[in-house]
């Protein structure tokens, strides 16, 4: 499901001045499943698909699949439509080093609504 | 080329609060009923552009907003220093009796939303018979963190873009676009710390505890009214509070932390109601 996140759109095309000097590589986690995604000033170069052995990456964003399913609908549900509020419903965790997440936390957030059909920014 | 100039006057005004002078601006529009509005955390009066614009209120309400000190276009009181400011319960009470007092108010309506959610919760409390009525927009008795707010203010992170990015979220994705970037943006435009200070109020010194049983709501009326995208405030903790004071809540549906200025539209439509039975 995270893989579309390196294909180029207008959207993802849109929010790379946002995150020009954002060289990072981050992991998501459904649990189940884990996703790393290398970010080249600011837009995604790669999604690699788990398992993975030995994994580097800066920071993990960890929620179950279902909790990724809710966020990703095109209007989703109260709580379920921030990554905040998921974190405010103690069903996702944010770990590692927090610094370019926290520095470009619209730019995180918006990449990942990206990926919620005829979402707009 | 014809302008549309819209019925809202600014002014400055120097007002003594807790014996400190403070330079403050407000906006005001229409006649009758004082009704003054506080903005959220980190914001300022901007956030009421649509009600000081609505000719429906102003035909009985005289619309009144100031900007916190520190916010907006209020100037820090005189000896502050950059990351000391923190909002206590005590001077956020001063400055609101004290601008009603400085303005000759007689018995206003006041609402808040968000920490002015929270403090005419204290204004209840403490103050009910000063006031015709209080309508508390995104109230709740407390807060626990859900995030460090310690980034907030950090050197090595853009406090205009973290702020904005913490307020985006609190709004309703049904929101009209632009009326979230602007609300976004008056985030984006505070000073360093002063976000974080007034979260120091928010989330601990401001918590409400066992005073809420104090409100006595046949004295002051109180109304609630609650967007249910806020996760901030959440509806159900609105409620609980509503249920405590024994007033009704009103969850209005649509809308996150901002309704005043995340869709005014929308929000009017829940507000009219209550001023028609303040009247």
């Amino acid at each position: 499901m995270f893989n579309q996140l390196a294909e180029i759109n207008e959207i993802r095309n849109s929010l790379k001045i946002m995150a020009l000097n954002l060289n990072a590589n981050f992991m998501i986690s459904t649990i189940d499943k884990e996703y790393i995604i290398k970010i080249e000033k600011g837009m995604v170069s790669e999604v690699k698909n788990g398992p993975f052995i030995m994994p580097s990456y800066t920071f993990k964003l960890t929620a179950p699949l279902e909790e990724w399913n809710k966020f990703l609908k095109a209007i989703p549900k109260p709580g379920s439509h921030d990554l905040i509020a998921l974190l405010r419903r103690k069903v996702l965790k944010i770990d590692g080093n927090l610094h370019p997440f926290m520095s470009h936390l619209l730019y995180f957030k918006l990449l990942l609504a990206s990926l919620r059909p005829k979402e707009k920014i | 080329m014809k302008i549309k100039i819209e019925p809202i006057t600014g002014h400055y005004g120097n007002f003594n609060f807790d014996g400190v002078n403070h330079r403050i601006y407000w906006e005001e529009a229409g006649q009758g009923i004082p009704l003054v509005c506080l903005h959220t955390a980190g914001s300022d009066g901007r956030q009421y552009r649509a009600l000081l614009n609505d000719a429906k209120i102003l035909k009985n309400f005289r619309v009144i907003v100031f900007d916190m000190p520190w916010h907006g276009k209020s100037s820090p009181p005189e000896g502050s220093k950059i990351g000391h400011y923190k909002l206590s319960t005590k001077s956020y009470i001063s400055q609101i009796l004290g601008f009603i007092d400085g303005l000759e108010l007689i018995n206003p309506v006041v609402m808040g939303c968000s920490i002015g959610g929270r403090i005419i919760l204290h204004l209840a409390s403490d103050h009910e018979e000063k006031f015709r009525a209080l309508i508390g927009l995104q109230s709740a008795g407390h807060l626990d963190p859900y995030y460090d707010i310690d980034w907030l203010h950090r050197q090595d992170v853009h406090g205009g873009e973290i702020c904005g990015a913490i307020a985006y979220g609190l709004m309703a994705p049904t929101s009209p676009e632009e009326e979230r970037f602007e609300t976004m943006w008056h985030y984006m435009q505070g000073g360093p710390g002063v976000f974080k200070g007034d979260l120091f109020f928010y989330k601990f010194d401001g918590n409400i505890g066992n005073k809420i049983k104090e409100i006595d709501n046949s004295k002051c009326p109180i109304f609630l009214l609650t967007g249910e995208y806020d996760y901030s405030a959440t509806p159900e903790e609105t409620k609980s509070l509503a249920d405590t004071i024994g007033v009704n809540m009103i969850k209005m549906k649509n809308v996150g932390h901002f309704p005043m200025s995340e869709n005014p539209k929308e929000f009017l439509k829940y507000l009219y109601p209550v001023l028609d039975e303040i009247l």
